[in-house]
Parts: structure tokens; sequence; C-alpha cells
């Protein structure tokens, strides 16, 4: 049983008709698929019946290792949405409910390699000279968190230096609680900084400088 | 159970190169991405006006973040509000609204055109139409901003899930804090009510299913005056306002459902305002300030329906083309 409906597929197509380019998905799973990884997997393989734009690949996170160290995945269901280049675009858990609508954003946005961003905060990302790691944490049910997930990945799309994740929260029990993830979104940025609720821009990029300060 | 929702906007409008935001001046700006701003956007395209739509941080709205829908006319079996914002948002694109998500930080009327300013965009219009909506209103108390996100929320079915087998506080009586009460019974072991009167404010219905419900208890006549904890909360010190003691009652979150208000800080001193702080408007949706128009829950302390957002959206679109039609030069 498909897990998009009719309306659904047709509207996806019609949102991912004009692909500015090819998105390749790595999906990672393993042979005793772990909770969702079954679904994240047929969600991806559907999404990319959609388009001819789209591929998907899926790998074996234990029999594949070296691919999962190569796009730095350390854990399942992942899925790494890739351009013309690998932006460092990751979904850690299923993107259902709310965060169907980033997956879609980020395919479309590492089509076109293109952040929408302000002047300021491209100027900021393009002199990064260390790494930046977002950890987006989401629930399904959440209307708020997209924008967030939305936002980091936009960063790392402008940024080689930057990498962002979407991380279910109820997927990752352990990560959540390591965290304090006690509602969402949360953003934790390097594992010093940390933002609660759909920040805009601009605090986010203030965020960013204090964890690298 | 999986679902799907497409409920961002679409933004391809926004990226055609010959009409750069920054360059241009708009018949109509819309600050607000709701059903009042949405169905205004729909009118305004229709009627060939330029359109600029900043949706702020919720596009769609409250609707977006409302469960069902069960009165909006034309869905005889109601509707879930994400996918009733996709469809206000879809309509608006047919008609040529270029819709932006992004939050207004400044708005200058004293001019016309008028500006409005996102964090770096400033964008010009002869037209504005106010849509910004309401949002939350927090409690003020001490221990509040400190445990946001760490225990304290204003988004159930976003947070629900943190508070599995745990107990949690819901302040409010009304019908959101009656709804979320019972949606919370799903996770929480137990869910404390803690309503400064003696009587739910919530519909008969929400009322009835919340005082059936086991797991639900009711502290009456009390407020909250502080949340405590350390690194998250644990507990939350209520006075009863009849007898003027005070309690501490263990909880492992707080969720605030005491209100709306409405978000109008940005237009303080250049709209009139009313005690309360929603903005002052006509039967024709005019501000004090022509050219510059209002609709939905930013001007509406009474309904906050969606219907009537929609339909304030409407009268501020056609009052806005008529405004436009009346200064154009020849």
């Amino acid at each position: 049983m498909s897990l998009l409906n009719e309306e659904i597929r047709e509207q996806v197509k019609q949102e991912l008709a004009d692909l500015a380019g090819p998105v390749k998905m790595a999906m990672f799973t393993q042979e005793f698929e772990c909770q969702f990884c079954a679904e994240t997997r047929q969600l991806a393989e559907e999404v990319a019946e959609l388009s001819d734009q789209i591929t998907v690949e899926v790998y074996d996170f234990v029999a594949d290792e070296e691919k999962a160290e190569e796009l730095s995945i350390d854990k399942i269901p992942a899925i790494a949405v890739i351009g013309a280049e690998d932006y460092g675009v990751r979904y850690y858990g299923i993107p259902s409910g709310y965060e169907f609508s980033s997956l879609l954003h980020a395919i479309k946005m590492v089509a076109a390699g293109k952040p929408e961003l302000s002047e300021d905060t491209l100027e900021v990302l393009t002199g990064l000279d260390e790494p930046v790691h977002f950890q987006v944490f989401v629930t399904p049910t959440c209307p708020y968190c997209p924008q967030s997930v939305i936002l980091a990945h936009q960063m790392a799309v402008a940024s080689p230096m930057v990498r962002a994740d979407m991380v279910e929260a109820q997927e990752f029990p352990h990560l959540s609680q390591k965290y304090q993830v006690m509602g969402v979104p949360r953003t934790v940025i390097n594992e010093t900084a940390h933002l609660e609720g759909a920040a805009p821009e601009a605090m986010v990029l203030e965020k960013l400088q204090e964890a690298l300060a | 159970m999986l679902d799907f929702k497409l409920a961002q906007p679409q933004q391809e409008a926004q990226q055609d190169a010959d009409s750069g935001p920054d360059n241009q001046v708009y018949d109509l700006i819309i600050i607000g991405g709701g059903p009042a701003g949405l169905t205004a956007a729909i009118y305004a395209g229709r009627a060939r006006v330029k359109t600029l739509l900043l949706t702020g941080s919720l596009p769609g709205g409250q609707t977006a973040n409302t469960d069902i829908v069960e009165n909006y006319p034309g869905f005889p079996a109601g509707i879930e509000g994400p996918e009733l914002a996709q469809k206000f948002q879809e309509q608006a694109g047919r008609f040529g609204a270029q819709i932006v998500v992004d939050n207004v930080t400044e708005v200058n009327f004293s001019t016309r055109p008028f500006t409005v300013l996102t964090h770096g965009t400033a964008y010009q219009a002869q037209t504005v139409i106010v849509a910004a909506g309401a949002e939350p209103r927090r409690l003020g108390v001490p221990g509040e901003e400190k445990f946001f996100g760490r225990g304290v929320s204003a988004c159930a079915t976003c947070d629900g899930f943190f508070y599995r087998d745990k107990r949690v506080v819901v302040v409010g009586g009304g019908d959101s804090a009656i709804t979320e009460a019972i949606f919370l019974t799903r996770f929480a072991s137990e869910v404390i009510v803690i309503h400064r009167r003696d009587e739910l404010r919530a519909t008969k219905i929400n009322r009835e299913h919340a005082l059936a419900n086991p797991k639900i208890r009711f502290v009456w006549d009390s407020v909250v005056e502080e949340i405590l904890g350390e690194q998250t909360v644990n507990s939350v010190r209520v006075r009863n306002v009849k007898t003027g003691g005070t309690s501490v009652i263990e909880t492992d979150g707080v969720f605030l459902y005491v209100g709306m208000k409405p978000v109008t800080e940005l237009f303080a001193g250049q709209l009139e305002l009313n005690e309360q702080g929603y903005i002052v408007s006509d039967q024709r949706q005019r501000t004090n300030m022509p050219g510059v128009f209002v609709a939905g829950d930013v001007q509406d302390p009474l309904y906050r329906q969606v219907v009537i957002a929609a339909g304030s959206g409407a009268v501020a679109a056609i009052e806005a083309e008529r405004f436009l039609e009346q200064h154009s030069q020849p």
C-alpha cells in the first residue's frame, strides 16, 4: 500500500515539476529494518517516482559502512538529499507530517543549489573557517518545525562548512535526552549553542556566531 | 498512522528576475499569511492588484496549527487545519499574489508609498493590509521565559510526546486549554488544569469530555505565580484567588492556554490601538492611516473564527482596491 495518496501525489508532482537539476536521495536502512526504516525507504521511493529528476539509492547502514562514513551518516533511518554536490542536507527519522513539506523544500533547494538567505547571512556563512553542525529536533505534528529545518538546510547549502540534520525526536529518544529536548523545534548548533522555537534567520545567525565564539 | 502535509507555500513566485523585491513599488502588501491575509490576496489578485504577501513565521496562521476545522462552510465533513490553509494558499497563488515566507521587523506608514521591512529586505507599496493575527498570551511570571522549551510549552501537539507517563499542568479554562488537556491525556499520566475561575469557559461539549476524563484533575480559582525547577520544570507555585493561600504543585511540564493577544507591537505609534492592543478600524476595515487596512484576529477581540477572518480580508482587499483607484495618478 502506498504512503502518499493520489491527491498528495498529484500536488507533489506539480511542486517538483520544474526542478532546476538532478537530485539524489541516499537512503540508509538495514537488513532488519528499524522502526520507520521501511516507511522512510518507501517514502523516498514514492517521492522519486513523481519526478524524473530524482533518484533513490538505498544503502545498508551495516554492510555499506564506507558509504555511511563518506556521507557522515551515524544513525538510521537516514536520507541524505544530494544535488549537484553534497551540501550536507540530512534527514534522520521519517519526514512525515509537517516535515514532508520541508523534505520537498530541501529537494527543490539542493536541485537549485541556491539558498534563499539574506546578504548578511551569506556573508557570514561564506566566511566560515570552521565546521558548523546544526541538529534541528522536531516532531511530525509540529507546524513551526519545518521553518527551522528549512533555515538550517539553507545554511548548509550556502556553505561547505555547514551541515544540517533534521532529527525526529521520537525516533531518537537517546539524542532527545542527551540534548534535553522537551519542546520542538529545538536547534542545537555544534553541541554548544541551542535555540528554542522557530527563530527568524537573524537570530539563528547570531546563535551560530555565538557557538563559534 | 503516518500522514504527509504540504503546508509550506510554494516560493517560485518570488524568483522572477524582473520583479526583484527591492526595487519596485507594489500596489498592495499584505502582512500575515493566515485566512484573513490569504483571502485578501485572493481578492486583490483577481482585481489585478499587484500584491506581495509576507506570511510571518507560521504560513497559514493559526489554522495551520489547528487539528480540524469543522465550521468553515463548504467542508461538511470538516477539514484539517493545515489542509485548509494550503487550499487558501493555492487559491491566492493562482490569482497571482506573490507569497514570501518572512517576518516583518519594521513598518513605516508615515509617507506613501509605505515601507515594510523584513530582516534583509525593504519592500514598498501604495497600500497595506495588516493581517498579522494573534499569538498565544504568556503568563508573565518568573520561570516562564527561563523554562520555555524545557518544560514550558504553548503547543501540545508539538510537545505532548515528551510527556509520556509524566504529569503536566495546563493553565487556562477556555476551549483551547480544554481540548489540549484532553489531547495530552494520550501521553501524560495525569493532567492538572489550573483555572482562575470556578467554572470552565469552554463550550459544553468540551467541558463534559474534560470533566468525565479520569486523567484530568482541576485546580479551581487559582493562578500560577511562578514556574520552578532546576534544569527543567519540577513544579508550579499557585495562588488561590479566593483564599489568597499558596501551594506548590509538582509537575514535569506546563502548557499555557491563557488566551490570545493581537500581534501589534510593530504598529504601535503608527496605527491606533485600543486598550487591549487590537488595531482600531471602521466597518470598511480602514485604520486611522489612509491606505492602511486591517483584517482578521489582529482587529477582532470577539469572534476569532476562520470564516470571519476571511470575510474581513475580503472587505480589506476591496477597500484597498478602491483606494488605489482613487489615488492613482492619471
